[in-house]
């Protein structure tokens, strides 16, 4: 690779468009910035603002309820009397003693929002008084723990459960038969009790007893804030860092953006053979995959900068999100290799759009669906997005929480843009083979062909001392099944963020899944040599080639041992998907099941696979059906004594 | 200069190109010809390094093909443009030549000296508001701006109207007589045989017949001679106050005097004619459909 050179195509690719950007591209980054600045204020403020003005309200000036509804913006204050609820003028009058509310759903409705509005406005006159002892008397100490395994809610401290609850219910007794209603044009007098409820239950909650995950204080507006814990009981919510995610959001929504016109790009190069003239000048196919996807990087990365540091400067008013900025670099390289990988496997700008759409699908659901689960569970570390909720959040992050969080997508985008690059050539790139051709195509690219010495052989003969060409099949496909570990590893993982609350039946599926995957990582290059005729069509060479991937997949697996530094294989589901079987026992035993158990089950799959991939695609539809089976019915086994 | 040796290239179990082999001296222009599909195009990417023989190997200025640095002293022309349309032709040749690592100076004074041969005004037009014609000439001109000593056309004229397409075999001679190796193919064999030193025929995948002109001729071509008589022969025709027979052998000449003689006239000029490279072309495959059959 010559930088100069990639840097040369990389300015081309800037400037090549220049004045030349379509009204609907101007259209498009328009409203997505509109959306950004719309949304961030949105969220920030913590209201919706879609109820603003909701309820017609007239209240009597000398009523103690004024002030709540001057402070509430679901209420629009209108002049009138008890006539006006009658006649659908209004939803509430209220007078000093009496609020008469319309018998109608809105009008119920009004009256329960009124409620809520009393609760909030008591509420923040409580957190004024100077004595903020006598204003909420009762203390509770919550300590959100870690979800610890399925069907394991959360759970408040021991030490402090008793409290806690005790708090609560004294919370919910005092706001109980608060109120009256009447029916038609009913009436309520509960004001006072309403006030002195709130006084009475209300817990003062301590920040300091967040709990080492830190999320979920009171409310959306606690989550950045550790000073707003004052509260009744109704304002403890569960930890869902809801700000956080619709902020972190904001971050992978520019990306889908960026594949659009990235996906173009490379796209466009395949049609009418217009690429072909780069391929035939001195640069290397790197330099130009390089050169345009560079600035594509760079600008992902330039937006990605300034919407974190835009976030942090918004909600801590202080610059900051470093290590969000690098969390957020292997999902954007992820985004754009499977984008390039898709661009190269699209026919046609219509396959293009199948391609785009399913990669944002596809990999937004893994960048924000663990991250749901930031203050739950280990299971919210499968997302880099989860390193940004818990950096806004201001907690700590461990260097192996950040390694595992960002590995996996980083190798996964070295592989995607790896098979892609092997297809970006004269041969590959202007054809018009069907995707699954082109999938094979890409597949068989580091096999060597009929002479040559292959690239990972050419690399390990000039490194070691003997010669190893004549093996050098077995070695590309056990490579090869090595270098699909990262791709097999963020399926899995996806599939455990996806399935692992589905309870029990959550096992079995994501063990379904498991095996689907790492049968078809182990076998489809050895299926795509065959079809390219790269193999002798003989049973023993088939088995050697079984051998090789599975070996080479059992060495690759054991790298999923990095999901032990963070604790995710706590979830039965992540032990079962990741480990590939840990048997606990005697540590001769678990010694040995933990290394030959494993390796014998990858050997024999993926030679049951190889088998059948040698005599056609039925067959090795068949064989790699069997396989799946066979290597299912061993996760169960596994399963079954771990759980 | 360019050397193939033994070229094969199979997609699957088609086999595009086998067992071709020639060479090229320095200064030489090369023409293959066959009809579509024989392989033609197959030939020039993998001289062009586009494309990966199955086996057998090419060697371009001293290079192996599949050496990037071969590329600095090759000028390729696909049979098609496909150019950036977006882009202006000079921008266009400019990118290029910048990643030829050729001088800014150099590279503008190389532009512009070659359209002006080409005669391309609009430079700074959009490509993809061009005709074919211009957009064919700012290909050309983009093979050109490393000053190599190598060029491989295939089907430069292809598609494009006559007057162009004089234009552009004028200009590809004008090219040869500068010293440039020339590999090209071409369906119009009458370009072929106008500025060919040798030519291979090509067909399904084989080169069918390979040499200079003369020597295609000897081996698949015909030569007939025009006899000019003044009277009247067997088979004679009358032109403009003669009687021409045309035959296909010296005895046949000497027939044709004895037989003037004996009518009381004499022959007054003797024509050879030799096959047309087309007439070769014609041969070589009816032979080859002959022995396959």
């Amino acid at each position: 690779m010559r930088p100069r050179k990639l840097l040369r195509i990389a300015r081309w690719e800037v400037t090549k468009n220049a004045g030349g950007v379509d009204r609907q591209t101007v259209v498009i980054a328009l409203v997505a910035l509109a959306l950004f600045t719309l949304v961030v204020p949105f969220v920030m403020s913590g209201e919706t603002g879609l109820d603003e003005g909701l309820y017609r309200v007239s209240v009597d000036e000398d009523s103690q309820f004024s002030a709540v509804v001057e402070s509430e913006s679901a209420f629009a204050v209108r002049d009138g009397d008890v006539k006006a609820v009658e006649s659908g003028d209004v939803e509430l009058y209220i007078e000093p003693g009496l609020i008469t509310f319309a018998n109608t759903t809105k009008g119920v409705a009004a009256y329960e929002q009124l409620q809520s509005s009393v609760d909030r406005y008591n509420n923040r006159e409580l957190r004024q008084e100077v004595n903020q002892t006598a204003a909420f008397p009762v203390s509770v100490v919550l300590d959100y723990r870690e979800q610890g395994g399925l069907g394991e809610s959360l759970r408040i401290a021991d030490s402090e459960d008793e409290e806690s609850e005790s708090s609560a219910e004294t919370g919910d007794d005092s706001d109980g038969g608060e109120t009256e209603r009447s029916g038609e044009s009913g009436a309520t007098d509960g004001t006072d009790g309403d006030s002195s409820g709130e006084s009475d239950g209300s817990p003062t909650l301590d920040s300091d007893g967040s709990g080492s995950n830190g999320g979920g204080i009171g409310g959306f507006g606690a989550s950045f804030n550790e000073e707003s814990v004052s509260g009744s009981p109704s304002d403890i919510d569960p930890p869902f860092p809801f700000q956080s995610l619709v902020l972190a959001f904001l971050v992978v929504i520019p990306l889908n953006f960026l594949i659009q016109a990235y996906g173009s790009t490379i796209l466009s190069e395949r049609t009418n053979r217009r690429g072909e003239l780069l391929l035939v000048s001195p640069v290397s196919r790197f330099d130009i995959i390089g050169g345009k996807t560079l600035p594509y990087f760079l600008g992902g990365m330039v937006l990605e900068s300034v919407i974190v540091a835009g976030l942090f400067l918004a909600i801590h008013g202080r610059p900051g999100g470093f290590i969000s900025i690098l969390a957020v670099t292997p999902l954007v390289l992820l985004f754009l290799s499977a984008t390039f990988l898709g661009a190269m496997f699209a026919r046609s700008f219509k396959e293009l759009t199948f391609v785009t759409v399913t990669i944002t699908v596809t990999l937004t659901s893994y960048a924000f669906v663990p991250a749901i689960f930031t203050d739950v569970g280990a299971v919210a570390l499968i997302s880099p997005l989860t390193l940004l909720v818990r950096e806004l959040q201001t907690e700590t992050i461990a260097i192996s929480e950040f390694v595992f969080s960002t590995t996996p997508p980083l190798l996964c985008s070295g592989v995607f843009f790896g098979l892609g690059a092997g297809l970006y050539r004269e041969e590959d790139m202007f054809d018009q083979r069907s995707l699954r051709g082109r999938v094979l195509d890409a597949l068989v690219g580091p096999i060597p062909a009929t002479g040559g010495t292959g690239w990972i052989t050419g690399r390990l003969d000039s490194i070691l001392p003997v010669n190893i060409t004549p093996l050098r099949r077995y070695i590309a496909v056990g490579g090869l099944t090595v270098g699909l570990i990262p791709f097999v590893f963020v399926v899995q993982l996806l599939a455990i963020a996806l399935l692992f609350a589905l309870g029990e039946i959550s096992i079995i599926l994501i063990l379904i899944v498991v095996a689907v995957v790492e049968e078809l990582a182990k076998s489809l290059h050895i299926y795509a040599g065959y079809t390219h005729g790269l193999f002798a069509s003989g049973r023993r060479t088939a088995l050697f080639l079984g051998v090789a991937s599975g070996v080479g997949f059992f060495i690759a697996e054991k790298v999923a041992l990095l999901a032990q530094l963070v604790g995710l294989p706590e979830l039965a589901v992540a032990d079962a998907g990741l480990q590939g079987g840990i048997i606990p026992g005697p540590a001769g035993l678990t010694a040995l099941l933990f290394l030959f158990a494993p390796l014998l089950l990858h050997v024999v799959t993926a030679a049951i696979s190889a088998v059948g991939a040698r005599r056609g695609k039925r067959e090795y539809t068949l064989a790699v059906g069997l396989a799946m089976l066979v290597h299912l019915g061993y996760n169960l086994t596994v399963v079954s004594t771990l759980v | 200069m360019i050397s193939a040796d033994d070229l094969r290239k199979e997609y699957g179990d088609f086999v595009a190109v086998e067992g071709s082999s020639f060479t090229v001296d320095d200064g030489d222009v090369f023409g293959i010809v066959g009809p579509n599909g024989a392989g033609k195009t197959t030939t020039l990417k993998m001289l062009a390094g586009l494309l990966d023989p199955t086996s057998g190997t090419a060697q371009v200025a001293g290079y192996d093909t599949a050496e990037t640095e071969m590329r600095n002293d090759l000028g390729f022309l696909p049979e098609e443009s496909p150019l950036y349309e977006e882009m202006t032709a000079l921008s266009y040749l400019s990118f290029f030549a910048d990643l030829y690592d050729v001088p800014g100076a150099v590279a503008e004074e190389r532009i512009h000296e070659t359209l002006d041969k080409l005669d391309l005004e609009h430079r700074e037009r959009q490509i993809g508001d061009m005709s074919k014609g211009m957009k064919r000439k700012v290909a050309i001109t983009r093979s050109l701006v490393n000053d190599p000593d190598v060029l491989i056309y295939d089907e430069p004229a292809s598609g494009l109207d006559p007057l162009t397409t004089n234009y552009i075999i004028e200009f590809t001679e004008q090219l040869a007589k500068e010293g440039k190796t020339i590999v090209f193919s071409a369906h119009n064999l009458f370009h072929v045989e106008s500025i060919c030193d040798r030519v291979a025929i090509m067909a399904d995948g084989e080169i069918i017949a390979r040499g200079d002109l003369a020597e295609l001729q000897d081996a698949h071509g015909e030569t007939t001679y025009h006899v000019y008589t003044t009277v009247e022969v067997s088979d004679s025709v009358r032109e403009n106050g003669q009687y021409r027979r045309i035959v296909e052998s010296m005895d046949a000449v000497d027939e044709t005097r004895t037989l003037a003689e004996e009518a009381g006239g004499d022959v007054i000029d003797i024509r050879t004619e030799e096959s047309s490279l087309e007439e070769v072309f014609l041969n070589v495959a009816e032979s080859r459909s002959h022995s396959e059959g």
